[in-house]
């Protein structure tokens, strides 16, 4: 899968760029509007992240381009302006996702596999990892063939561990991501180990194997050992 | 006291005392003049009287207007005047008289001679004074009270005009002027002088604004290049326990200032009004779903949450906003909890009470809707959490007000 990020931020891009080829994927970047404007109209992408603040011109003026050259391409919006405005203009104006400056790595990965599940360029809107079998459409996890009884936030945080899959993921991250921005009114995040604990007492009883590893209190990986 | 009432005050002070001052000296004055002709008279009828006695020996009494008496070995006496009191005959009562009399030698004989003539009329001159300065002096006070009132509606209608226009200046309205004008030069001066202040207080805190939001902006992007750099780190495999210590503090202090700065850039939003889009938003709804937000910390600190949430309320408001306050609220009464506390939601059509069990330590309520106020120092989170629900309020015009009371914190917005 083709990605081009469209960002002004040197370090920035290359920590995403590095994060996402370590997922499988192939980057290309742009860091000027200009640029942009030349990648977009000779090559086609699945997926673009585009942010919205660029030198040489507004990024939403790109989404038009973007919507003639690369029609099926999947676009996620980055902002550092936490806008309503920028927010409800670019999804009006074609924008698949939105997502706000400064995010979590995990979370950029999970919302561009969404995309991509839901553009269908996997042909599929399963996901299927070792013994677990996922339905995004139905929000269903199968292990073994065998439906598992989740809770709504069970489901979020399991189907986060498994789009992220060997990658350590912060507690912060996992309950943004479930929660929302409210969440930070939280002294702590203990609470999330309750709900980690019975994630894996369902998967036992199935006969799942363990793959959550606890990473010296920063959070957790999905991984084979 | 009123401008009007403090003059009207002085004019009365002043006049009466003055009023009464000349009064007296008016009184005197006439009463000199008063006398000294008298006296006059009185002289004057001595001398007809020794003359007529001097030449025809008659001698007249008409007691006790003329008085005349031989006397021996009294010596002889020039003419005195004095006031004197004498019954007349008629009345039991005495009656002031002024009396002119002299002891003097007539053809070999001492006579005792007194004119005399009553001082009723003196009486009478202090009333007709008393009267004439008192009927002065109120009209004299009717028409300053009235002069002056209408002086002061009018003169002082600018000033009253722009007082009541300063009572709508809000420093974040811009395109505020004062309208009125004036012919006087105070005011003119007043109002320009108030012009330029309000001016630069709009000014001031119309560059405060934008340099939050700027600043807010720009730190943002180092913050998610931090973010990013510190999760790529944490991903290599043979991290050692003590460095990815490290990793963590700095990993949540990076996440500590991007909260910060968000919340300050929200405040600045709302204080903006950059939420302009309202709709009918049901809050009985919202209160029901945003409490399983807390789900899993209100199981962890066994907190006992009992509802009373009246079916239905509905708030025209930006939704956005609503959910701001209902989290807002709820996450402050979890998160100030105490173990097996209890939270109480109360809703009803025209107000939302949340209260909750905590320190024992009721809060300046004062104090505790401000910026960056925390009543645990320590605390990780900045204390803006109240201050976005108070711009909130204030955007949207509900009253918001906190309350302790057994050992319960409560806050009450009225919609």
């Amino acid at each position: 899968m083709k990605i081009l990020i469209i960002e002004d931020e040197k370090e920035l891009v290359a920590t995403i760029k590095n994060f996402l080829e370590t997922e499988g994927f192939l980057v290309e970047t742009a860091y000027t509007f200009y640029e942009a404007e030349d990648s977009l109209s000779s090559y086609i992408y699945d997926i673009i992240i585009l942010d919205l603040t660029l030198p040489g011109g507004n990024g939403l003026d790109l989404i038009k381009l973007i919507r003639d050259m690369n029609r099926k391409a999947g676009l996620l919006i980055v902002s550092a302006k936490n806008s309503l405005d920028d927010k409800i203009t670019g999804l009006d104006m074609g924008a698949d996702d939105y997502i706000t400056k400064p995010f979590h790595l995990a979370e950029l990965n999970s919302r561009i596999k969404s995309l991509a599940r839901r553009r269908h360029f996997d042909g599929s809107s399963e996901l299927i990892f070792n013994e677990f079998r996922i339905d995004t459409d139905s929000n269903e996890v199968f292990v073994n063939g065998t439906l598992l009884d989740l809770t709504k936030t069970e489901y979020e945080i399991l189907l986060y561990f498994i789009v992220n899959r060997n990658k350590v993921i912060t507690r912060e991250s996992i309950a943004e991501h479930v929660w929302g921005d409210s969440i930070s009114y939280s002294d702590n995040f203990d609470f999330i180990y309750s709900h980690i604990k019975n994630i894996r007492k369902k998967i036992e009883q199935n006969n799942g194997r363990n793959y959550l590893q606890n990473i010296y209190g920063i959070g957790y990986k999905f991984s084979e050992r | 006291m009123k401008l009007l009432q403090k003059t009207n005050k002085a004019y009365f002070l002043i006049s009466a005392t003055a009023f009464i001052i000349a009064g007296v000296t008016f009184y005197f004055v006439i009463s000199f003049f008063f006398r000294d002709q008298l006296n006059e008279k009185l002289h004057h009828d001595i001398k007809n009287i020794t003359r007529s006695i001097k030449r025809n020996g008659i001698i007249p009494n008409f007691y006790p207007f003329f008085e005349i008496k031989e006397v021996t070995g009294v010596p002889e006496q020039h003419t005195k005047a004095i006031d004197t009191l004498i019954s007349d005959g008629f009345e039991k009562r005495k009656t002031l008289y002024r009396q002119v009399s002299l002891v003097t030698n007539i053809n070999g004989k001492e006579y005792f001679i007194a004119a005399r003539d009553t001082l009723l009329e003196e009486e009478d001159l202090l009333g007709v004074i008393a009267i004439v300065t008192g009927s002065l002096f109120v009209l004299l006070l009717l028409s300053l009270y009235f002069i002056n009132r209408k002086l002061s509606l009018k003169i002082w209608q600018p000033f009253y005009k722009t007082l009541n226009e300063l009572k709508e200046f809000s420093y974040d309205k811009p395109g505020f002027q004062l309208s009125s004008e004036s012919d006087l030069f105070e005011f003119t001066e007043l109002n320009k002088t108030l012009d330029k202040l309000t001016q630069k207080v709009i000014s001031d805190y119309q560059t405060l604004k934008r340099f939050t939001e700027d600043a807010s902006h720009e730190i943002q992007t180092p913050l998610a290049v931090i973010q990013s750099k510190l999760e790529t780190l944490m991903q290599y495999p043979d991290l050692k326990k003590d460095q990815a210590e490290i990793i963590k503090s700095a990993y949540v202090y990076t996440l500590r200032i991007s909260k910060l700065t968000q919340t300050l850039l929200l405040l600045t939003k709302i204080a903006n009004d950059q939420f302009p889009e309202k709709r009918e938003i049901n809050l009985s709804e919202m209160l029901n779903e945003k409490i399983n937000i807390f789900e899993g910390q209100i199981s962890d600190k066994s907190i006992k949450v009992s509802k009373e949430i009246g079916p239905d309320c509905f708030l025209e408001t930006n939704f956005f906003l609503a959910e701001s306050l209902v989290i807002n609220l709820i996450g402050n009464a979890v998160k100030h909890n105490i173990k097996t506390g209890t939270i109480n939601i109360n809703l009803d059509k025209n107000h939302l009470e949340i209260s909750n069990t905590g320190e024992n330590l009721p809060v300046p309520s004062s104090k505790l809707f401000d910026r960056f106020y925390k009543t645990n120092k320590s605390s990780d989170s900045p204390g803006l959490g109240l201050a976005i629900v108070k711009e909130i309020c204030k955007l949207n015009k509900w009253e918001i007000r906190y309350e302790y009371l057994d050992n319960l914190h409560t806050v009450i917005v009225d919609f």
